[in-house]
């Protein structure tokens, strides 16, 4: 992974009225400042309602993607870094992208950008992404296992930019 | 027995299988079946599982349906709230007011800028070029690409301006939206959407730069007509072979049916024709309703039969009505006065709600039944890649016999080019692969 001196952006994505899709911004929203850890790192945070290239392309410093995930069990956290990501896109993915898969999402991002773009995906597999604001049980037992996902994956990629 | 095409140049009869199509939202396949040296089939499959929107919407109100549908694609949400929320608004009779119906066009806009600047550039435009994906092309082409980040960005921001957000909009409730921009905010658009311009109309110069394959046919097009306007969220169904029928009366000539072949319903005339819908469609039956910049656009590439007769040439017609979208979309906010009011009232009476708008991909129709208590009893929603489902197929066996002695890899990129030419929204689209070659057991 490339260092970089410049911020550290987290994109959250999917839709909280959508039951487990929006896991992520639950996760990110809710319990994360619990710990002191945005606040400590000076990490700049981005809600997406769909992963987007504009999104990546114009982010200066490694990313950390949050999503729920497709291909990973009801309520299991997965961390994947990108190159994991664009070398088995049809295994596991973000959720949240509508217009084109994370592999491309990724590529085209990584063609057009200047700087390299490196980061890492921490997912929670969904169980229901049906209409409302409540998340399914598996989800729910497994939130504190994401949150500290996503805190380990924080800290990897902090290391970069401090 | 699987084969590969450059190996065999005997063509007598075949089974071709596009196995999976990949890089799509949904999953579906292509098979060819070659008999004496002729495709007698072609089977589009699409094995994406039933979604049952139609059945979700049940029981739910107005108000609540038009926020479900937007659900049903993360590309063309306001295509399924405007053909929903007309349909309420017919029945009920609501009449918007001028300015909301000018912010609904408005809104419709911005869908087909960010849906046809992402086909245009990032799916269809790296067949044309011989790249296997957008990533690669992004590589040799950055310009190219650029523009059309530029472009998509410029319609998700007035998707969002006008819907609270760039996908799944929150804003449209029958008799209008929710709110209402101030000028300012719409103003603030401006500059981006002049920059837009310039970038639309370089890409039909791009395009008609491109080199099409060469296929030609004469398909049934259908598409709205509206008196003054290029056609969007009103006026009539009408074909190029004579129908002309009011905009929610499309049972009256057309009906779907199942096919053991695909999880999506395939609609045909209700004499079993095929038709197609589209961009293509609808630049066809309405070329003389376009924005004065897009006509102009148009006559200076020349390729309006091209359009019409070569199903390749979609690309073009995506690039036409991105100046369309574009050159109105500055009209209105120019225009722009806020509405007093933000929506009409209405009051909910039971009957038949019906509706069809032009989705970037075509004519979507919606129905209704609203029961006695304000509810939706029934719904029927037809989405275009359904109707276009059985075109393509169609144009699959006229043209397939053109790839079959094509080296397997150049067979497999002009189908998936083909099929891409649809922009078929099983698919938030982009290519396919494994293409096999089977001899059937003697």
């Amino acid at each position: 992974m490339t260092p970089t001196t410049a911020r550290l952006q987290i994109l959250v994505c999917g839709n909280s009225d959508r039951c487990d899709d929006g896991a992520a911004i639950w996760a990110v929203s809710h319990m994360l400042p619990n710990r002191g850890f945005l606040e400590a790192s000076g990490i700049a945070v981005t809600q997406c309602g769909q992963l987007d290239v504009n999104d990546l392309v114009g982010i200066a410093g490694p990313v950390l993607i949050v999503d729920t995930a497709v291909g990973v069990a009801a309520g299991a956290s997965v961390t994947l870094d990108f190159d994991e990501l664009l070398a088995h896109p049809k295994d596991i993915s973000p959720h949240s992208s509508h217009a084109l898969p994370i592999d491309q999402v990724i590529g085209i991002s990584r063609s057009l950008r200047d700087a390299p773009l490196d980061g890492l995906f921490v997912g929670i597999g969904a169980a229901d992404v049906g209409f409302g604001q409540r998340l399914s049980t598996p989800v729910r037992e497994g939130m504190g296992q994401f949150v500290d996902a996503i805190e380990l994956a924080l800290m990897r990629l902090t290391a970069y930019v401090h | 027995m699987t084969h590969g095409l450059a190996h065999d140049t005997e063509l007598t009869d075949r089974q071709f299988e596009v196995g999976m199509l990949t890089r799509v939202e949904g999953e579906g396949s292509l098979t060819l079946h070659v008999s004496d040296g002729e495709v007698v089939q072609a089977r589009l499959g699409i094995f994406e599982a039933p979604r049952y929107f139609e059945r979700l919407v049940v029981g739910r109100t107005p108000d609540e349906v038009i926020d479900i549908v937007a659900r049903i694609c993360g590309i063309c949400p306001v295509a399924y709230q405007m053909s929903a929320v007309h349909a309420f608004e017919s029945l009920f009779g609501v009449e918007v007011s001028p300015e909301v119906r000018r912010l609904r066009r408005l809104f419709y806009c911005g869908e087909w800028i960010e849906s046809h600047a992402l086909h245009v550039y990032l799916l269809h435009a790296p067949d044309f070029l011989g790249y296997p994906s957008a990533i690669e092309l992004a590589r040799d082409y950055r310009e190219v690409v650029e523009r059309a980040l530029a472009l998509k960005r410029t319609g998700n921001r007035l998707v969002a301006m006008l819907g609270a957000r760039p996908i799944h909009p929150l804003t449209v409730r029958v008799g209008g939206f929710s709110r209402v921009p101030m000028r300012e905010e719409l103003m603030s658009l401006r500059r981006a959407l002049d920059e837009a311009l310039e970038v639309a109309l370089a890409t039909v110069s791009f395009v008609a730069g491109l080199e099409a394959p060469r296929f030609e046919r004469e398909p049934r097009l259908v598409s709205l007509r509206h008196p003054d306007e290029y056609p969007m969220n009103d006026g009539r169904i009408i074909s190029n072979d004579g129908l002309d029928i009011a905009i929610d009366a499309w049972r009256d000539a057309f009906e779907e049916d199942q096919v053991s072949w695909s999880n999506a319903l395939q609609a045909r005339t209700h004499a079993g024709e095929v038709y197609l819908l589209g961009p293509s469609s609808r630049l066809t039956l309405n070329s003389d309703r376009l924005h004065p910049r897009a006509a102009e656009a148009l006559a200076s590439i020349g390729l309006a039969d091209e359009i019409r007769l070569n199903p390749f040439w979609s690309i073009a017609a995506r690039a036409i009505e991105l100046v369309h979208a574009v050159a109105e979309s500055i009209d209105i906010i120019d225009g722009y006065r806020r509405p007093d009011r933000a929506f009409e009232p209405g009051t909910s009476r039971p009957g038949v709600a019906a509706w069809a708008t032009e989705a970037p991909r075509g004519l979507l129709f919606h129905r209704y039944v609203i029961d006695d208590a304000g509810l939706v009893a029934a719904a029927q929603i037809v989405p275009p890649t359904s109707q276009n489902q059985a075109a393509i197929e169609a144009d699959l066996t006229a043209f397939a016999p053109s790839i079959l002695t094509l080296p397997q890899a150049q067979a497999t990129h002009r189908l998936e080019q083909l099929i891409r030419s649809y922009d078929p929204c099983i698919s938030c689209a982009t290519h396919f692969l494994d293409l096999r070659i089977e001899a059937p057991v003697r």
